[in-house]
């Protein structure tokens, strides 16, 4: 039994329609640019993920290409005012880890458990 | 310390979460204690409650300078016109968008303290914290379910509450305070403030710089234990600005109308006539009472003053229970500030880990009254310097200056006013800043940071201005009071 519903997207306008079609649920996004040689923090979340409310969403989102992200007037930047990456939210709240918050479990469960 | 039998829960425990409370306890945890934090919002009578964080964050300094900024900004649109910008009349302000960005910010504010807690290993508690003996806390969830805490040492920094009055009939059925003006969903319309505080003046302020018809009601004086002059500055500002001052009123009971409207009845002391006006909304701003009434004080033996109801705390933030301490608004005699009891809260946690001796100095602490027109000073008042020394052993320095942003903008500067207090025989060492004008937090700064040195008034009359700027004509000041002549400075 799966006590969240796990949403695999691609770019700004995947994620907008994933979040768009789940109105009304416990959103939590983790955005992850395209790692090759950094250490990813996906582990840390992923270890963490039994903790997720019951019902939830989790969105796995990458952003896309490295120079995408570079440039300030990406979507994900702009609209949804993305610092940096990794970014772990929960959306429609303040709730937001970044960079290397990310890499640090219990903040995650922090996230994940706590009101 | 493993093998040793752990006789208490926690090195640490603090009651309070707020700015003083929240820097104790972090900074005790990065020196190695253990420590956690208990932080409970009481809703205030209307409701309102908030997250983690304290006064400061949530119903203090944090919304109050973003929405005296909206207020600020507003004025700022009209002076565009005289700079060139084409912008339409009228300029309208939307309460609703100001609110949920200021209210957005201060939740993420919230959030952030939460983080750091979690990051630093403090233990965050959200249960009403009280002593129940000198080494244990009792801690209760809103339906009352008690846990118990046990500590080597305790700390009280549960801050304070603005206060309703308590002889005037509908005062707290109807009216609000400033735990609520800055979470309303709505603008609250034509209001009375009644206080003249800094924090009815500042509502006040930027409730008139947003557009709602504001009145404050003052029954003697404004800013008191502020230098008197300088508050005479600052009211006259705003009354010009389009704040209406009922000075000499007392509200004797507020009435709800049919319409919704709050009828307020109030006795003219000067006419000795009854008055009567309808409001939207009644903000009472009237004083602040300490926190520490249902903390149990009494019984564990915390000394209270009797009259003000704050802890009685020696220079070292100690009480009379000798590993209970007590700093930030709660302590007799303490600023109600948010830097002093953060840096006081740093050091106590300094010393009670046993890194420092050193104790917190509450001398020539800078603050500003983030009033339309800005109000800032550092050491003392005239009358405190004149009370301290004599008149003859003091000499005041003083000019009226015009920012040159005003000039374009055709804004009248005639409570742009500057004021330094100094000994008037030997080295003439500076005793106290006043000033009026913009920026007025941004410009003193620097300025405390050399009261703190000793500067002397040949130090600020040595130091080269920066042009143009306000903050220059502190180091340019050469009239003085007792000369009688003009203090209108000409232009360079």
């Amino acid at each position: 039994m799966s006590l969240y519903e796990e949403v695999k997207v691609h770019g700004y306008a995947e994620f907008c329609k994933a979040v768009s079609d789940r109105k009304g649920k416990d959103i939590f996004a983790y955005f992850s640019g395209n790692v090759i040689k950094m250490t990813t923090s996906e582990p840390t979340v992923r270890g963490e993920i039994s903790h997720l409310p019951e019902g939830s969403v989790f969105i796995y989102c990458q952003v896309g290409q490295r120079d995408y992200w570079k440039n300030p007037n990406n979507d994900f930047k702009k609209t949804l005012k993305l610092s940096g990456v990794p970014t772990l939210l929960r959306y429609g709240t303040p709730q937001k880890l970044v960079e290397e918050e990310c890499f640090k479990a219990n903040l995650v469960r922090m996230m994940f458990t706590e009101d | 310390m493993e093998w040793l039998h752990r006789k208490y829960d926690y090195d640490l425990v603090v009651i309070g979460g707020g700015s003083g409370g929240l820097a104790c306890s972090k900074e005790a945890a990065q020196l190695g204690q253990k420590v956690a934090v208990l932080d409970y919002v009481e809703p205030s009578a209307k409701g309102t409650k908030w997250g983690l964080g304290g006064t400061c964050v949530n119903v203090g300094c944090i919304p109050k300078k973003l929405m005296h900024q909206a207020a600020l900004l507003g004025t700022a649109v009209k002076d565009a016109r005289k700079y060139g910008w084409k912008i339409k009349d009228p300029v309208s302000h939307d309460w609703e968008t100001m609110a949920e960005a200021v209210q957005n910010h201060v939740r993420s504010l919230n959030w952030g303290h939460r983080v750091q807690l979690k990051d630093k290993k403090v233990k965050y508690l959200n249960l009403k914290g009280s002593l129940l003996d000198e080494h244990t806390v009792r801690g209760m969830t809103k339906s009352g379910k008690e846990s118990f805490l046990t500590a080597k040492n305790i700390v009280i920094a549960t801050g304070g509450r603005p206060k309703y009055p308590t002889d005037i009939p509908g005062a707290m059925e109807h009216g609000i305070t400033s735990d609520d003006i800055f979470w309303l969903k709505e603008a609250p319309g034509k209001t009375l403030v009644v206080g003249a505080s800094y924090v009815a003046l500042e509502c006040a302020g930027f409730l008139t710089g947003i557009g709602q018809d504001t009145k404050v009601m003052v029954r003697s004086i404004a800013l008191r234990g502020f230098d008197q002059q300088m508050a005479g500055l600052v009211t006259d500002h705003m009354q010009a600005y389009g704040t209406r001052f009922a000075w000499g009123c007392v509200p004797q009971r507020v009435d709800k109308l049919p319409s919704g409207a709050l009828q307020v009845t109030w006795a003219d002391t000067r006419t000795g006539k009854e008055e009567t006006d309808s409001f939207d909304s009644v903000l009472w701003a009237v004083g602040r009472a300490p926190e520490a009434k249902a903390l149990g004080l009494d019984k564990v033996g915390v000394e209270v003053n009797r009259e003000t109801g704050k802890i009685v705390v020696g220079a070292d933030e100690s009480t009379s229970v000798s590993n209970i301490y007590a700093f930030g608004d709660i302590g007799e005699g303490r600023p109600e500030l948010t830097p002093t009891a953060v840096k006081a809260g740093r050091l106590l946690a300094r010393r009670l880990a046993g890194q420092s001796t050193q104790l917190m100095d509450y001398d020539n602490v800078a603050t500003t009254v983030f009033t339309p027109l800005e109000y800032s000073c550092v050491g003392l008042s005239e009358e405190e310097a004149v009370g301290r020394h004599g008149q003859d052993a003091i000499e005041v320095y003083h000019a009226f200056y015009k920012p040159l942003e005003f000039t374009v903008a055709e804004r009248d500067a005639s409570q742009c006013y500057i004021k330094v207090v100094c000994e008037r025989g030997g080295e003439q060492r500076i005793l106290g800043l006043h000033y009026t004008g913009p920026n007025a937090g941004e410009v003193m700064q620097g300025f405390s940071l050399a009261l703190r040195c000793g500067a002397t008034l040949s130090h600020l009359k040595e130091t080269v201005g920066i042009h143009p700027t306000c903050a220059e004509e502190l180091t340019k000041v050469s009239i003085t009071k007792r000369s009688g002549l003009d203090a209108t400075v000409t232009g360079c």
